[in-house]
């Protein structure tokens, strides 16, 4: 039961930051799908539970944030590669200042707090 | 995998999604997850909760995208029960005034169809004169009650509630798939 409210509350944090992780990954160089997840996985990022990023990508792609194109991928065929536009470049940095400016008000509310391992 | 990726394809169809961005996506879906396949990945680790539903992945992918016409806001779901509910307590309350009307009171005005003789004389030659009917409202006594408007309300509230109940069958029925973030 613990568990699972843990998982809930990583899952809600996760879901307002996912758009910027996405944008993140895809400013180090285009990448289709599957590509996005490994990369985040790559950084301790596994989304598991949190939804596909599918749904994201279409919202980001109507949104005027990532551009799309196909190519070849390596040996496979041809992908839909994602990049972030201008517009996704811009919304980037004002998402990751307000994240920045978020974790730090929690960070001082929350780091004094003294964590105690409670067995389940 | 190709077996998820085909109830996106149906479900995409149905929705009415353009053929060739059903295929783009479905060949996109395959593809990611072939390779996670390849490289150990379950369905359920690269799709989360979403591998177990593909009809709402679908429906929300192609809503996110903008290709077919989002799911109705919460808002929107909210407001229009509200409106329903408005109704049948409208209808519902012409039915109790009507009833209490008809079962205690008596009927103030009515309408009734009543054969009056014609009063003109005709010119000669004309088509004889003959009673005609003729709508007056006047009172009349409480047994004597061809169409009052107490019973006219109470068909018409009965006819409201009606209505209602067939809109809130409807309403019932037609709730979209609460497609996942």
């Amino acid at each position: 039961m613990r568990c699972m409210a843990r998982e809930s509350r990583r899952s809600q944090l996760l879901r307002g930051v996912l758009d910027l992780c996405l944008l993140a990954v895809m400013d180090d160089g285009p990448a289709y799908g599957y590509e996005m997840t490994k990369r985040l996985r790559d950084r301790g990022l596994a989304i598991v539970g949190e939804g596909s990023i599918y749904p994201l990508l279409g919202r980001l792609e109507r949104d005027g944030l990532v551009e799309s194109y196909r190519a070849a991928s390596d040996g496979g065929p041809p992908r839909k590669y994602y990049r972030p536009s201008d517009a996704g470049r811009l919304a980037l940095a004002l998402g990751v200042s307000e994240w920045r400016a978020a974790r730090e008000g929690i960070d001082a509310v929350l780091g004094p707090v003294k964590v105690v391992e409670v067995a389940s | 995998m190709s077996e998820f990726v085909e109830q996106c394809r149906q479900e995409w169809k149905r929705l009415g999604v353009p053929d060739p961005l059903a295929e783009e996506m479905a060949a996109d879906l395959a593809s990611d997850l072939s390779d996670a396949e390849a490289e150990g990945i379950s369905a359920e680790e690269f799709l989360g909760s979403s591998a177990s539903d593909p009809r709402s992945f679908a429906a929300s992918w192609a809503a996110e995208r903008g290709i077919i016409p989002e799911a109705p806001s919460r808002d929107d779901a909210r407001r229009r029960p509200l409106a329903l509910m408005t109704f049948t307590a409208l209808a519902a309350t012409a039915l109790i005034v009507a009833a209490l009307l008809l079962l205690t009171g008596e009927p103030k005005v009515t309408l009734t169809a009543t054969r009056t003789p014609h009063l003109v004389t005709p010119p000669a030659g004309s088509i004889p004169p003959g009673p005609q009917t003729r709508i007056v409202l006047h009172p009349v006594p409480p047994v004597n009650a061809a169409a009052p408007i107490e019973w006219m309300l109470l068909f018409l509230a009965i006819a409201a509630l009606g209505f209602a109940a067939w809109l809130w069958t409807r309403s019932s029925h037609s709730q979209p798939p609460i497609a996942p973030a």
